[in-house]
């Protein structure tokens, strides 16, 4: 195994059809291939070739953005494999995450990582929203994409609090109880705000039974909560970060005189 | 000058450690490094999906019980009796010297047979696959006969049928002990 | 003391702990680099050679391998607490049983609490679309043209206070209390104080009319508390106005009219938040405004 040998079998993979056909880049360090890592990939691609020297600085950026988007693809991951052993049942649901904690193989890791992930990524996600307040990027140019940024972080508690619902546990029942009662206090459209008798709106034909899908925290509730959390809330916030982060790229990182 | 682009040269120039061990080979510590730090993150993702896969395969099951008991000898008159086709997906069957249980698979693609009292033969309604009254098969697409689970005699007269263990009639188990009970 | 150890590993409060020392920590971060921006500003050393954007670095590898470094930190981080702290399961629903206390999500418990001073609709409904809609329109009222894309309060600093009071305190000091401050029966412990899921306290509280010895469901009683807010959010509204009118003020002008009214309406209403908070504890007030439809 010398040096000789190592670089003939490289020079060999390097050249073969396949390899190329896969790699359309040489992997050296000259300024070509840098630039076509960049943009010869579908997942790099999302960065602009060079970047300000001052904007790498975890000082400037904190990387809360970026850190956030990481841990959204990992509880995205994660949740998936949570699917295969959950049933969204008000009979099995509690009893599926007690089966993924002591029986399913790195059941226990997925579901503890899964919660706290969750919590770390509302976390990240205000923090991100403090910095970009602080370094004043939401400023012209840039009005929009603060504002899609606070509909994102809408979507984040949303996606937590939804989340909460599923283990069924008197933890989850509750903090939704409390949640969606706040609904059924909205003005005109919840049967407990102000003017929302007048309007004819009782429990069971106000903005809370369309939450939850009836006049209690029930079966429907737990299935609507699952779709929302698994489907429709994951699918709505990949379609608003890929505006978001097309925005950065269109409108250039913040700071550059 | 990029101040982060920083040299690519392997670590050691020391000719005269070199000199000293020339078998050895010389890494120098960026290379151990290098190798080192990707080596692990190798490893990390290794164990990832090793783990991944592994999730795949659950540790309990919530399925119907494979070893349970199905009465006395006593209630079993000659023939074939359905009594647990729709709980247990088995025929219970009774001849002159000995009482066996069928399980209601169909050997070609898993269907469940009906048993056809008036014609004496059990039919499978998939592709028309057909067996004696004993399991043999005899028409249609079935390349073997019906299975048979092994059952077991309580000292009270109970039998117990345990699906873990299966006898295959074409290489004749159906006579070792265990496949049937003797009356 | 065992109680605040007892509170700080409950349920899900590690990670309320850790939210409060990752703000902390940022929000140091944010000031220094602030604090230093102005200085450099003062002495006349701006823009600092790094920032004049004019030195570009290649994304690959540099930026690439700086996330790919944060991401490897973030991973070991969650794997690590994974690993070592179980999330938490308590008992099987049950709609018979309500918890003591029942607490919303840490990130709601800010609004929670506001339900101790204000009626379901405003806590639950009102306030956070005020802070949905009030957030969005920062980029709009936000007129100042300094301190975009680099730290500074010199340059910023009505945003930056305003911002700070509403995230940092409002925010993020409410989701602590209601955390941590807050126990059985939703009444205020210290943390070392044993939760006591008996204990009354008793608290009676009035209206504004009846401080004056008038009937707040009245219909004297809810003029005068509806001229109070509305005076409130008038005089609150145009003595500014006036002042920067008489100063000529090139904010008021650069700010025109519409956004002069938004950035006052959301300020009042924010500083009305805490005034009311503030009334309840040391004034015993219930309601500022009685109406047979809502009360404020």
């Amino acid at each position: 195994m010398d040096k000789k040998s190592d670089a003939k079998i490289k020079e060999v993979v390097t050249s073969s059809q396949i390899w190329k056909s896969i790699f359309r880049r040489k992997h050296d360090d000259t300024k070509r291939s840098r630039v076509l890592a960049i943009v010869g990939n579908f997942f790099m691609h999302l960065h602009p070739i060079s970047v300000a020297r001052h904007a790498l600085a975890l000082k400037f950026t904190w990387c809360m953005g970026g850190v956030t988007f990481l841990l959204f693809l990992f509880l995205t991951l994660g949740g998936v494999l949570l699917m295969f052993y959950y049933h969204p049942t008000t009979g099995e649901a509690y009893w599926d995450i007690k089966d993924l904690h002591y029986s399913v193989p790195f059941g226990k890791i997925l579901r503890n990582t899964h919660r706290w992930g969750g919590h770390l990524m509302v976390i990240t996600v205000m923090v991100h929203m403090f910095r970009v307040f602080m370094t004043g990027s939401y400023k012209r140019p840039r009005e929009f994409n603060w504002a899609i940024g606070v509909i994102l972080l809408v979507f984040t508690l949303l996606l937590s609090f939804t989340g909460y619902l599923l283990t069924w546990d008197q933890l989850g029942m509750w903090a939704i109880t409390v949640g969606t009662n706040m609904a059924r206090a909205t003005p005109f459209i919840g049967h407990e705000g102000p003017f929302g008798e007048q309007l004819g709106m009782t429990a069971h034909n106000d903005v809370r039974f369309a939450l939850l899908g009836g006049s209690v925290v029930g079966a429907n509730a737990l299935l609507r909560a699952y779709v929302w959390h698994c489907i429709a809330i994951p699918l709505i916030v990949t379609f608003l970060i890929g505006v978001h982060f097309w925005r950065v790229r269109k409108d250039g990182f913040s700071g550059s005189l | 000058m990029e101040a982060e682009n920083k040299s690519t040269n392997s670590g050691t120039t020391d000719k005269v450690a070199n000199n000293a061990c020339p078998s050895v080979r010389r890494v120098g510590r960026r290379k151990f490094m290098y190798y080192g730090g990707w080596g692990v993150i190798g490893l990390f993702i290794a164990s990832v999906l090793g783990s991944t896969v592994r999730f795949f395969f659950p540790r309990t099951l919530f399925e119907p019980p494979t070893m349970y008991t199905i009465g006395y000898l006593f209630e079993y008159a000659q023939g074939v009796s359905e009594r647990f086709k729709q709980l247990r997906r088995i025929w219970v069957v009774r001849e002159v010297d000995k009482l066996y249980v069928i399980g209601a698979k169909c050997t070609h693609l898993g269907c469940t047979p009906n048993w056809l009292a008036a014609e004496g033969k059990f039919k499978c309604p998939c592709h028309g696959s057909g067996f004696t009254p004993d399991g043999i098969n005899i028409e249609g697409p079935a390349p073997r006969p019906l299975e048979r689970f092994k059952v077991t005699l309580a000292e009270d007269g109970e039998i117990t049928v345990d699906e873990g263990t299966s006898f295959r009639g074409e290489r004749r188990e159906w006579d070792k002990p265990g496949a049937f009970i003797s009356v | 003391m065992s109680n605040i150890i007892h509170i700080l590993f409950l349920k899900d409060n590690e990670a309320i702990a850790l939210f409060g020392i990752i703000v902390i920590f940022f929000v140091i971060v944010a000031f220094r680099e602030a604090i230093k921006n102005d200085r450099l500003k003062r002495e006349g050393k701006w823009p600092p050679e790094e920032q004049s954007g004019k030195d570009k670095v290649l994304a690959w590898p540099f930026l690439v391998r700086k996330e790919f470094l944060v991401a490897i930190f973030v991973m070991m981080g969650v794997l690590i607490w994974g690993i070592v702290r179980n999330a938490p399961l308590e008992e099987f629903a049950n709609a018979n049983v309500t918890p003591n206390p029942s607490k919303a999500p840490w990130y709601f418990l800010g609004l929670q609490e506001m339900l101790v001073y204000f009626d379901p609709w405003i806590a639950g409904v009102l306030f956070p679309s005020l802070i949905i809609v009030g957030l969005m329109a920062i980029p709009y009222i936000d007129i100042n043209p300094k301190g975009n894309g680099y730290y500074t309060f010199r340059e910023r600093k009505f945003a930056v206070s305003v911002f700070a009071f509403g995230f940092l305190f409002l925010w993020v000091v409410l989701i602590i209390v209601g955390v941590f401050f807050r126990g059985t029966g939703w009444l205020w412990y210290w943390p070392w104080q044993e939760w006591d899921p008996h204990a009354i306290v008793a608290e009676t509280n009035y209206d504004f009319t009846q401080f004056i010895g008038i009937d707040s469901k009245s219909l004297l009683g809810s003029v005068i508390g509806g001229s109070v807010v509305v005076m409130y959010y008038f005089l609150g509204m145009a003595i500014p106005y006036a002042i920067m009118r008489a100063k000529n003020s090139g904010t008021l002008q650069k700010l025109g009219f519409i956004r002069y009214m938004v950035v006052a309406f959301l300020f009042w209403s924010m500083i009305g938040l805490t005034i009311k908070i503030f009334l309840r504890l040391v004034f015993h007030l219930k309601y500022a405004w009685v109406t047979p439809w809502f009360n404020i």
